[in-house]
């Protein structure tokens, strides 16, 4: 992954330098460990900044909407798929972009990494597939894909599936897959299991709305959390008021979220946000073959119609 | 709804016309009976909202 | 507890549901008054939002109808 670097940093100094964008969405080294950060890149000295490895997780697609500029932008697989959704939803114009294609490993889970060392860390390098971590002065190795985000771990879309240039040779996808094992275990059980599942997934949320500001999905003017009148959700932390956040952040997402993972980790208390999503993902799948963000020209399932949609639930 | 934990019936789908006249006192009293045999709507119904 | 009867939220579309309501209120036809009927202009004003705001101010089931 971190030969990908030189390459972004030369595509994007020609991109610059010929005026074909007016800046590059990248990213640069975070202040903390393992915190890379979204940082747009208007001049060609500048580019130094630019950094790739596997903490940037971040959906950079998420900081495109409504923007007039001609952006270069670098995307990951899942990246690139919410740029297609932008695309759908008119949310950009696909001339205005020049996307570089990263085929991506997948990004490492800081949560994971975090857990392990109780000194904190100080540092991390990566090579390859060897991850090493400086804590208090003593380094020790790990394995990278042990530690990926689990969308990562589940992910079949690592290429880019839209791109003007490529920071590298394509990589294999994934193959067999259990992608919703953790969706089917839920669908086993009974409904007030079930209640119970996601009333323990969500105590410790504190609404602090990470996980809606770091979905790409999510741009609309004014939230349904921040609406008043009417006000369909309470803003404090009551059980239900937190549960109707989530259900409806959900169902916003159905038939357009890419599974990028950015709400999970965006969450400052490790909540799984995904199990809300994944459920609808599968059904997305299961009744219309549908994944979100595969080409830019086909219409998503819930705005068309098919005679031959699935209507049983209706009497 | 129902992978959430809601109990399946509370929500009810239907699609009727309006000469369905019949039709519609049918999936009244089929909804009500569903509903019925569920039971009051603890769950989700917010505590502190109760009139 | 056995004279509990539930509420139910119900969200009828004008043209479809809402005018069987009427025809069946014309027509002198019984059932069951546990619904509260909500006029939606077309069932595709139908909104996530509106059956998860019914349940949490306590109704006991939602029925969308075309």
């Amino acid at each position: 992954m971190l030969g990908y670097i030189d390459k972004i940093r030369e595509i994007s100094k020609r991109l610059l330098d010929e005026g074909r964008v007016d800046m590059i969405i990248g990213f640069r080294k975070g202040t903390i460990p393992m915190m890379n950060e979204p940082c747009f890149v208007k001049n060609s000295g500048e580019l130094s900044t630019l950094v790739w490895d596997s903490n940037c997780g971040i959906n950079l697609a998420n900081y495109l909407t409504d923007r007039k500029e001609k952006i270069g932008i670098v995307a990951k697989g899942c990246d690139s798929r919410n740029i297609v959704t932008h695309i759908i939803e008119n949310k950009i114009k696909r001339e205005k972009l020049v996307i570089i294609g990263i085929p991506c490993k997948g990004m490492i889970d800081k949560r994971k990494v975090a857990g392990m060392f109780e000194n904190g860390i100080d540092d991390i390098t990566e090579e390859d597939n060897i991850l090493r971590v400086k804590s208090r002065g003593v380094e020790t190795s790990l394995k990278k894909s042990d530690l990926l985000q689990e969308n990562c771990e589940l992910c079949i879309h690592r290429n880019p599936v839209i791109y003007d240039e490529l920071a590298g040779p394509l990589v294999e996808e994934q193959k067999d897959v259990d992608r919703y094992a953790d969706v089917r275990r839920i669908e086993a059980m009974t409904a007030p299991e079930k209640w119970e599942y996601f009333k323990d997934l969500i105590s410790p949320c504190i609404r602090c709305y990470a996980c809606r500001n770091a979905c790409p999905l999510c741009y609309c003017p004014t939230c349904f959390v921040d609406e008043s009148r009417p006000q369909w959700c309470g803003k404090g932390q009551d059980e239900i008021d937190t549960r109707t956040f989530h259900f409806l952040r959900a169902y916003h997402c159905a038939g357009r979220c890419t599974d990028c993972g950015a709400c999970e980790r965006a969450c400052p208390v490790g909540i799984k946000v995904r199990q809300f999503t994944s459920k609808l993902n599968k059904d997305c799948l299961d009744m219309f073959g549908w994944e979100a963000g595969l080409s830019p020209d086909q219409r998503p399932p819930l705005d068309t119609y098919k005679p031959a949609d699935p209507g049983d639930f209706i009497k | 709804m129902e992978h959430m934990g809601v109990e399946p019936g509370r929500l009810s789908f239907s699609w009727i016309s309006s000469a369905e006249s019949t039709k519609f006192v049918e999936v009244v009293k089929d909804v009500t009976a569903t509903v019925k045999a569920l039971g009051p709507n603890n769950n989700f119904k917010k505590a502190a909202k109760v009139a | 507890m056995s004279d509990w009867e539930p509420k139910i939220a119900s969200f009828l579309c004008n043209w479809c549901s809402y005018g069987a309501a009427d025809l069946a209120g014309v027509g002198r036809m019984e059932y069951p008054p546990n619904i509260r009927v909500i006029r939606i202009p077309c069932t595709g004003r139908m909104s996530p939002k509106f059956f998860l705001a019914a349940l949490m101010q306590g109704a006991d089931g939602v029925w969308v109808s075309g």
